[in-house]
């Protein structure tokens, strides 16, 4: 279905989803870049086809933009959490979670998304407890190198298992500690 | 990654349990209503309670507690009668309230005996709707049974049941997974076909929205573009315990080690001549090759099944390591830990209808799906479909396909 006006093509899977929400086509003309769950979605939620259009700009869908207006977000802060390499919405769930972004970088340094850091933040984890019980079930299974066919291990493959059960062992100590909170 | 409190948190679903008390303010399918047909009372364990369900001779539903008061008897072997459910033991028989209305030999001796108007059990509110038996086990008022505008589609409807043996808290994760369709499904699929080529396209993007009902997922893959109903539309994870594809598949706990899988199926049928069923069909669909003593891994859910079990009957997530493909996954528990915190307060949980104006034909968003052209397509969800289920469906694509426009094909 293309709108004359726009020349916009919805699928007819679109156009049925309009219909299930009642939108008209005048309707899909002035949300013309929206789906049509995210116009009912704006609507519900008295969002204006500009005002959804400026945080679209900002790479929020309907559903991220009424959650950042909610917190008082302008859409001027998506811009540095979009710079440092996370996605625009991130920068709703740590308005949302309080998760500032220096913290979120941190993390995400250690290997977490910013929605699990925000998750684990809000239960009480350090990164240093969360960095360390990310990797303890791994850690609990290294047996030490493979070996290679035709080669020995070196000396100084041997010479730091020590170290590596050492680190196991407080690892996991300290999850069963966090556990028995 | 969670602790093992918040895993315990989201996981146990028993009495009194915040997840109990959570799921406990929505309405559960239990049963296809075609098994109550077949027997009149039919033992359920349900969040952890064991309860007998019942269709008396006025074709009233019941759900009282398993175990009469009397002498603690298995109700489920009762039987029903004009109004109510009789213990097969010494006779006492019960009402959908709860309420005891006979006691034989204590009405005998005492006629002028009130004893039984003190004797109420444990009892649940119950309906019917679209072929399924629906149960409510929590605080009143209940909140209005949620009526899906899908229900209302022209097509050949089954319903099936399948135990679990797992929590039901991972089934459900596996409502916001999208990309577990490109290995579990697809390329694996592909595998135990035999076909050692080409991989499935690969998710390129994911997004995630709220509605009011749950919430959307939606995958961008190698072979689609942001055009793609998939993106545009999405499927939905219905809050809070269901998978909606177009087919609706619950994950309702029966305890904390096992989940009673029931879905609901519609198959459209060709051409516009109007097709009602009398009955829903309602099957057991089998998780184990009995041949083999391995999990079924022939159909799509039945792979499901062999994921969530694969985890552990209570999944460890103090174990996992979660990336970018489990956004959703995420999401779900953080909104699930808040709607906790609603029930703490004495607040709905989300995703609850009240409005009588507003449960009418409730829409969900849907990528459309069109009638087989060639003949009645074979089940492809569960293995072990009843070949007279098959049958029902086939006669009926053939006779709607008679009456249909020529370019449909009947080979079937």
């Amino acid at each position: 279905m293309a709108d004359a006006t726009t020349g916009r093509v919805r699928s007819a899977a679109e156009a049925a989803e309009a219909r299930a929400y009642g939108l008209t086509r005048a309707d899909l003309v002035e949300w013309v870049q929206f789906s049509p769950i995210e116009i009912y979605w704006a609507r519900k939620h008295h969002l204006t086809p500009a005002v959804a259009r400026h945080w679209a700009a900002k790479g929020l869908r309907v559903g991220d933009a009424v959650r950042a207006i909610a917190l008082g977000m302008t859409p001027e802060e998506v811009a540095p959490w979009a710079g440092a390499g996370f996605a625009p919405f991130d920068a709703v769930e740590a308005k949302e979670t309080g998760v500032p972004l220096e913290t979120a970088i941190a993390w995400l340094q250690a290997g977490f998304i910013l929605p699990d850091a925000a998750l684990l933040i809000r239960d009480g984890w350090t990164l240093e407890e969360a960095v360390v019980a990310r990797y303890a079930g791994i850690a609990a299974e290294d047996h030490g190198p493979f070996p290679v066919p035709g080669c020995m291990a070196d000396s100084a493959e041997t010479e730091s298992r020590p170290l590596v059960m050492e680190l196991r062992v407080s690892a996991r100590h300290q999850v069963r500690h966090r556990w028995s909170r | 990654m969670l602790s093992d409190e918040r895993n315990r948190l989201l996981c146990q679903t028993d009495p009194g349990t915040p997840m109990g008390e959570l799921l406990r303010r929505y309405w559960h399918p239990v049963a296809g209503a075609a098994e109550l047909r077949r027997t009149s009372v039919k033992p359920v364990r349900i969040l952890g309670e064991d309860l007998a369900l019942y269709r008396d001779r006025s074709g009233n539903y019941g759900l009282v507690d398993r175990h009469c008061p009397h002498r603690r008897a298995d109700l489920t072997y009762g039987f029903t009668e004009e109004r109510g459910l009789r213990c097969n033991y010494h006779g006492w028989l019960f009402d959908h309230t709860g309420q005891c209305l006979h006691q034989p030999f204590e009405e005998t001796l005492h006629p002028e005996g009130r004893f039984k108007e003190k004797v109420r059990i444990k009892a649940y509110q119950v309906q019917e709707k679209a072929g399924l038996i629906w149960v409510y086990l929590g605080p009143r008022p209940a909140p209005l049974l949620p009526d899906w505008d899908q229900y209302y589609r022209r097509g050949f409807k089954q319903v099936t049941v399948s135990e679990v043996p797992c929590n039901w808290f991972q089934c459900q994760e596996n409502s916001i997974d999208p990309v577990h369709f490109e290995w579990l499904h697809d390329n694996w699929s592909r595998v135990l076909r035999g076909e050692h080529g080409d991989r499935a396209p690969a998710h390129q993007r994911l997004g995630f929205d709220e509605f009011d009902y749950g919430f959307t997922y939606r995958r961008i893959r190698a072979d689609t573009t942001e055009e793609h109903p998939l993106w545009t539309t999405g499927r939905v994870c219905l809050w809070p315990n269901c998978l909606y594809t177009g087919h609706f598949e619950w994950r309702v706990p029966i305890d904390d080690t096992r989940t009673l899988s029931i879905a609901w199926f519609i198959d459209d049928l060709p051409g516009d001549l109007p097709y009602e069923q009398d009955v829903i069909p309602c099957w057991e669909a089998p998780v184990k090759d009995e041949r083999t003593g391995r999990w079924i891994d022939t159909h799509v859910m039945n792979q499901d099944y062999i994921a969530w079990i694969g985890q552990g009957v209570i999944a460890d997530r103090t174990m996992e390591h979660l990336g970018e493909s489990d956004r959703g996954v995420i999401l779900m528990r953080k909104r699930l830990l808040d709607d906790l915190e609603e029930v703490a307060a004495g607040r709905d949980p989300k995703g609850l209808i009240r409005d009588p104006e507003l449960n009418h034909r409730v829409h969900l968003p849907l990528v459309p799906f069109a009638a087989s052209a060639t003949g009645p397509r074979p089940f492809v969800f569960l293995a072990g479909q009843p070949k007279e289920v098959f049958d029902e469906y086939a006669q009926a694509w053939h006779a709607c396909a008679a009456a249909a426009p020529q370019e449909l094909t009947a080979d079937g």
